[in-house]
């Protein structure tokens, strides 16, 4: 019954997705609004991060963080229902040191209900678009 | 560009809904009020920038990369956290298989 499509993603493989699985973003992600459509993988090996892949340009996927893993008095003091949204960080890697950072200012939501997701800036100064999360140590154990 | 000239606390309206205010001016620094709905965004124009390229950048990561991070970094997660309520697209998702 349910639509659905193949994606070629670079590290999942070729996907099929049920339509009803593809999360629309209205208003795209910031830098990237004309990019509509998602789905948000779970991957063991890079678990409790998430991917967030575009169905329309697979190549395109950002790892995505809880920010309560980050901060458990993470507040981004705007309305939203536990019940129906899921709520989760941009993560990025630097090129140089190592360093994990998580963009807290801008989480991005979904809406289990509606399957739809936005990214969105949180009013507050509370929270910076480069909270490092993890360095890169120095001694690696063999 | 629509170019105005305000003195301190006059306003500036842009369509029924949204109003500027000039509160101050001090050695090179306007102080402005801004009135809108809440279902329009304000925001320093440095920060969305910033935004949109940290997602650039965020965009490209690649899955080996991450995981050599996870296994070089200190990063510890917290286990205090809601996991069912993070996990419902993720098992939604699976599911389908």
């Amino acid at each position: 019954m349910a639509k659905k499509r193949v994606i070629k993603t670079n590290y999942f493989g070729e996907l099929e997705i049920d339509e009803e699985y593809i999360f629309k973003f209205k208003d795209g992600m910031l830098g990237f609004e004309d990019l509509h459509d998602y789905i948000l993988i779970s991957e063991e090996s890079t678990a409790p991060f998430k991917w967030l892949i575009s169905v329309d340009e697979p190549e395109i996927g950002f790892p995505l963080l809880s920010p309560w893993h980050i901060d458990v008095y993470y507040d981004p003091g705007i309305n939203y229902d536990l019940e129906k949204q899921v709520l989760f960080v941009v993560i990025t890697l630097e090129d140089e040191n190592g360093e994990m950072s998580a963009n807290m200012k801008a989480p991005v939501i979904f809406n289990i209900e509606k399957q739809t997701g936005e990214q969105i800036i949180l009013p507050s100064d509370k929270y910076t678009t480069n909270c490092v999360i993890a360095k890169k140590q120095k001694t690696i154990k063999e | 560009m629509l170019v105005l000239s305000r003195k301190i606390g006059e306003v500036i309206t842009i369509g029924n809904s949204i109003q500027i205010t000039v509160l101050s001016y001090d050695r090179g620094v306007v102080r402005l009020g801004i009135e809108a709905p809440k279902s329009v965004p304000v925001h320093r124009k440095e920060i969305y920038e910033k935004i949109i390229q940290i997602n650039r950048q965020a965009a490209k990561t690649q899955l080996m990369a991450l995981k050599d991070a996870i296994a070089n970094s200190n990063i510890k997660f917290s286990h205090l956290i809601d996991e069912d309520i993070n996990s419902i697209a993720i098992k939604k998702l699976n599911n389908k298989e």
